[in-house]
């Protein structure tokens, strides 16, 4: 859907924005075996960044370690990791496919797609591992992404 | 800088599903010490309310070992020109309702006497959206994991105090050829008491000045910096070249009064290829 959005400022002629397409979603996952979602996987996070055409961003996350049961008795845990190659980002074209991967504890820099698509897309996945006694409910956590314009 | 000057509209293309984030407008903010205050705008494109939280840290991009770019937060000393400190937002976190805008006030309380020089800061907006994405969360029988995502954009901004210039001066020009890429490094310097903003072309050239490959981003040079550009040159004969450098101060992305203007600055260099 595209929306006409009417910003006005004095200072500039141009907008950023960060979208997140989708959250990274294990869904269900069984209790005792390491359940990974790649970034390529329709459960990954996503997200579409938009500014001016050729800018350079840099992309850098906060990724946590540890989910939390929401729902059942506090204390109920589940480790999740990223491994090297658990990022993607392409200039300017919506493609995980033909995305370059980097990894999401170090970060990148990227620039912003020419002006038919100043826009860069990022995807990242994970690995949980659930204990065999993991307790039911909804494991949580947050994943922190920042796109600093330089 | 007042709201009754805001002039320009743009068009946005903001996704509906399970989208969240919101519009900043502008992506750098300038600030006079004669008004001492800015304004960012936030829009909210999605279904739900998009919670924002608003804080400022001392840094500016500079370059890794690879010639990278990045923005790191710096320790701030007494020598350091520094606005963090004394830059303060309002609100500084607020409820952004679905297709709705607010504004974020900026207000400058610097030290005085301030001496005549650009100020820097970063801008943290972190905007949060508020479902947890997992479905079927009714089910408690089961095992469930969904990650929250929280979107942290970075700007820049600039306060600007008493009479300043900039200008930048390129040296130590050199490539590589690394595949079917041309590699170039210069070092830059800032000059002058603000930070030069504006664009930087690179061209290469062949032995009749016909252009065989280009490049052109916009630019910030803090300080002293050594980027690493990289230009798509595809399968070149056999030959001499010539990598053409140029930095200008034209922004097409700010509004001309706010880019301080410089000499245009260049440099070229032979390239080899064999």
């Amino acid at each position: 859907m595209a929306s006409s959005v009417g910003i006005s400022a004095p200072v500039i002629g141009q907008a950023l924005s960060v979208t997140t397409l989708a959250s990274l979603n294990f869904g269900s996952v069984p209790q005792g075996t390491p359940t990974t979602v790649a970034p390529t996987a329709a459960g990954a996070g996503a997200w579409q960044v938009q500014g001016e055409k050729g800018a350079d961003v840099t992309i850098s996350f906060i990724l946590p370690v540890l989910l939390t049961n929401i729902q059942a008795l506090p204390g109920s845990t589940m480790p999740i990791t990223f491994d090297p190659t658990a990022a993607r980002w392409n200039r300017g074209t919506n493609n995980v496919a033909t995305a370059a991967v980097f990894d999401p504890s170090t970060g990148t820099t990227a620039k912003l797609g020419p002006a038919s698509s100043p826009a860069i897309y990022l995807w990242i996945g994970g690995t949980v591992t659930p204990a065999a006694t993991a307790k039911p409910g909804i494991y949580s956590g947050t994943i922190v992404v920042t796109i600093a314009y330089l | 800088m007042t709201p009754s000057r805001l002039s320009f509209a743009l068009l946005v293309t903001a996704r509906a599903l399970s989208a969240q984030g919101v519009v900043i407008a502008p992506h750098a903010v300038f600030i006079d010490a004669r008004t001492r205050s800015g304004a960012v705008l936030l829009y909210n494109p999605n279904a739900e309310p998009a919670e924002v939280s608003v804080s400022f840290f001392f840094g500016y991009p500079v370059t890794d070992s690879l010639g990278r770019i990045v923005v790191d937060s710096i320790r701030a000393d007494s020598t350091s020109p520094s606005a963090a400190g004394w830059l303060q937002a309002f609100p500084r976190r607020l409820s952004v309702p679905p297709l709705e805008r607010r504004t974020i006030r900026l207000l400058a309380v610097p030290p005085s006497p301030l001496k005549d020089r650009e100020y820097w800061a970063r801008l943290v907006i972190a905007a949060r959206g508020g479902s947890l994405p997992v479905t079927g969360a009714a089910d408690t029988a089961r095992v469930k994991v969904g990650l929250t995502l929280e979107v942290r954009t970075v700007i820049g901004v600039f306060y600007r105090q008493g009479a300043v210039q900039t200008g930048v001066a390129v040296s130590g020009l050199r490539t590589a050829l690394v595949g079917d890429s041309l590699a170039v490094w210069a070092r830059l310097t800032q000059l002058g008491n603000a930070a030069f903003i504006g664009t930087v072309r690179a061209v290469l050239v062949d032995a009749s000045d016909r252009t065989r490959a280009a490049l052109k981003a916009p630019i910030h040079v803090f300080n002293t910096m050594q980027p690493r550009y990289t230009l798509s040159i595809g399968a070149l004969a056999p030959g001499r070249y010539r990598l053409k450098l140029e930095l200008s101060s034209e922004r097409e992305d700010l509004a001309p009064e706010l880019v301080l203007p410089s000499p245009t600055v260049r440099d070229s260099v032979e390239v080899s290829v064999p």
